[in-house]
């Protein structure tokens, strides 16, 4: 029988391109043979209690990381990455949910073992050989990587197609974040599809710009791997200036979030020609506009670009449109277009009962396929309700707002619900209200996802009625959200508006705050007027 | 000397630390890389090189690894002033 498990094609790299470099980051290159090595030894340390089923990564960015991540597959358990930008609180909660046998930290994860964090953690912990020394609860071992001397596992252990491959959680509109379990079976579906139009080899550099928490390092690592390319791994900061990374490293195909391309071209570094090294790079994560698309093909001149579409419960992505001359847009919103479903699996576009409707007429994104998440951890309620079996057929409705135009091209066209992208992270703004709710000490609260800018929202505000400061209770949201979900700022006020159903109105909030800063920038070019006419 | 262009540089770096939690940092310790600071902290310190130090976030080579440490902020802003 076949095995799926997610780790072969590193396996086979690492018999045939051993000396090939693997993993670069700032600090080092590690190659094939010497990754293989630590990853076999890791997973021979996990297994020796018998096979592993989860084992969580506390880590990203960084060789732990992805030591950890390849391990947990080649000793055939699902991988769980947590978001080292979790607050101790949600941590704790969350370690609670995933039943893991072992957890992987890196040197900023193991910072944040604190004692109620090592409480809810496994019994096994592998820590950075450079982390902070970390004392364990009693029952607990805490171990580092360099230090492991286990009999190496021989080889990738059989997995079946339904067995859990990783879990990566996503904003939820309860509170809490929801693990979408995706299982081996679907990711080696995404694999075959991806391939056939990515078509690395091993001469490839692959630019990771995502933490492993994204599941757009689900494609960049599985694909590289396989390929025997190279990973080049940004640190958050080199993401913000990404240009010098891509030139000294002559990346040849990068992934990101359009957020990156608008950050470029507001600074100036966005040039023509800049980028010859690049012969593939592909957006994900949120609306990619037109004008940004080619400002950054002009920037590659001997490459091409992708939009990609997908949720996380479709692993990864499941359709794709090149840029083409002219562009395939979506002229209503000036960005191009989701483009066409991968072959293996189906989109439709549905009313509000789940019937199709007619090309040209907008209606809720689903997809059905092989590439279906199992469903979410611990949640039958949540998973029944976006995952249904309509006519015979299990459909995941996305969320998504979208159109079938009359050639088969998917258009986006926003959402049919309260869930937005702040640059790139997909968040529930319910789950914000959630705990501004409770930070706040009232029931009268809204987010709002400010400013947009080329159609991505550049953070969040709050708006609410309370006792406390707006300053307080951003304070205070800190303990149980991380940074980027938290309001800034939020503005205490007498009363919230409401529309005709009595609900807070979201959209009135986001006209005043538009009106505002219209009227900011009014004053301003006053002012500069008058200062010119003084000169 | 840019003794004074770094010292608003310090001060910004070190009232970012201290909304976060952390009272003191040493000249060559990490602070992105770190995570003592995140992407926002380093959007604010960007804006401000950029627009009270002249500092050209538009040229393609510039290395930002340069302003991971106070010490690698020092360097960075003095040869900047001596070129």
């Amino acid at each position: 029988m076949a095995s799926f498990n997610s780790a072969d094609g590193f396996f086979r790299s690492v018999v045939q391109h051993a000396d090939r470099a693997f993993y670069c980051d700032a600090a080092r290159e590690v190659s094939y043979g010497e990754m293989g090595a630590v990853v076999q030894r890791l997973a021979g340390y996990l297994s020796q209690n018998g096979r592993p089923r989860r084992i969580g990564i506390l880590a990203t960015r960084s060789f732990e990381a992805y030591a950890g991540i390849l391990a947990a597959g080649f000793a055939g358990a699902a991988y769980v990455p947590i978001n080292l930008k979790w607050p101790e609180e949600r941590i704790v909660t969350l370690l609670g949910l995933m039943e893991l046998d072992a957890l992987v930290a890196d040197v900023q994860g193991a910072a944040l073992l604190t004692p109620a964090v090592l409480a809810a953690a496994p019994d096994l912990v592998v820590i950075a050989d450079t982390a902070v020394e970390v004392a364990p609860r009693s029952g607990q071992t805490i171990v580092r990587l360099g230090a492991i001397d286990t009999v190496p596992l021989a080889e990738p252990v059989p997995v079946g197609p339904d067995e859990l491959a990783y879990i990566i959680f996503t904003s939820g509109t309860t509170g809490l974040p929801k693990g979408v379990m995706i299982s081996a079976g679907s990711l080696a579906n995404y694999l075959a599809e991806s391939r056939s139009w990515t078509n690395l080899t091993p001469e490839d550099r692959l630019a990771e710009t995502c933490d492993v928490t994204f599941d757009l390092t689900v494609h960049n690592l599985f694909l590289c791997v396989e390929a025997g390319a190279s990973l080049h791994i940004l640190s958050a900061l080199e993401m913000m200036a990404p240009g010098r990374f891509v030139r000294a490293r002559a990346i040849t195909v990068w992934m990101s979030v359009p957020t990156l391309i608008a950050m470029m071209r507001r600074n100036g570094s966005l040039k023509p020609g800049i980028f010859p090294s690049l012969r593939l790079s592909i957006f994900c994560g949120e609306p990619l506009p037109v004008a940004a698309a080619e400002a950054w093909a002009a920037a590659t001149p001997n490459g091409v670009v992708e939009n990609i579409y997908g949720p996380t419960e479709g692993t990864v992505i499941c359709m794709r449109q090149r840029l083409t001359n002219p562009p395939v847009a979506t002229e209503s919103r000036g960005i191009l277009a989701i483009g066409k479903p991968y072959d293996s699996m189906e989109i439709a576009i549905f009313d509000s009962a789940q019937n199709p409707v007619a090309d040209g007429m907008p209606g809720e994104i689903a997809l059905s396929g092989p590439q279906l998440a199992i469903g979410y951890l611990g949640q039958p309620d949540q998973t029944a309700d976006r995952f249904r079996m309509i006519r015979g057929k299990r459909w995941y409705l996305t969320g998504d707002l979208g159109m079938r135009d009359e050639k088969g091209t998917f258009h986006h066209l926003g959402r049919t619900d309260n869930q937005v992208k702040v640059k790139g992270n997909r968040i529930e703004l319910e789950e914000v209200e959630a705990h501004l709710r409770r930070a706040a000490e009232t029931d009268v609260v809204a987010v709002v996802a400010w400013p947009v800018i080329d159609g991505s929202a550049q953070g969040l505000v709050g708006f609410c009625v309370s006792a406390f400061s707006g300053e307080a209770i951003g304070k205070r949201l800190l303990s149980s959200l991380p940074r980027y979900m938290v309001p800034e700022p939020i503005e205490v006020l007498e009363d919230l508006p409401v529309n005709i159903n009595g609900k807070v109105d979201r959209r009135a909030l986001f006209q005043r705050l538009e009106d505002r800063m219209k009227a900011a920038a009014e004053a301003r070019s006053a002012v500069a007027i008058k200062a010119g006419a003084a000169e | 000397m840019s003794e004074q262009a770094s010292a608003t540089i310090r001060e910004m770096i070190l009232s970012l630390l201290r909304a976060r939690g952390v009272e003191s940092v040493g000249e060559t310790e990490p602070l992105f890389s770190s995570g003592l600071l995140d992407s926002i902290a380093a959007t604010d310190v960007l804006m401000a090189l950029e627009s009270e130090h002249g500092v050209d976030l538009a040229d393609e080579d510039f290395d930002i690894l340069q302003i991971d440490t106070l010490q690698g902020l020092e360097t960075f802003l003095s040869a900047r002033k001596a070129a």
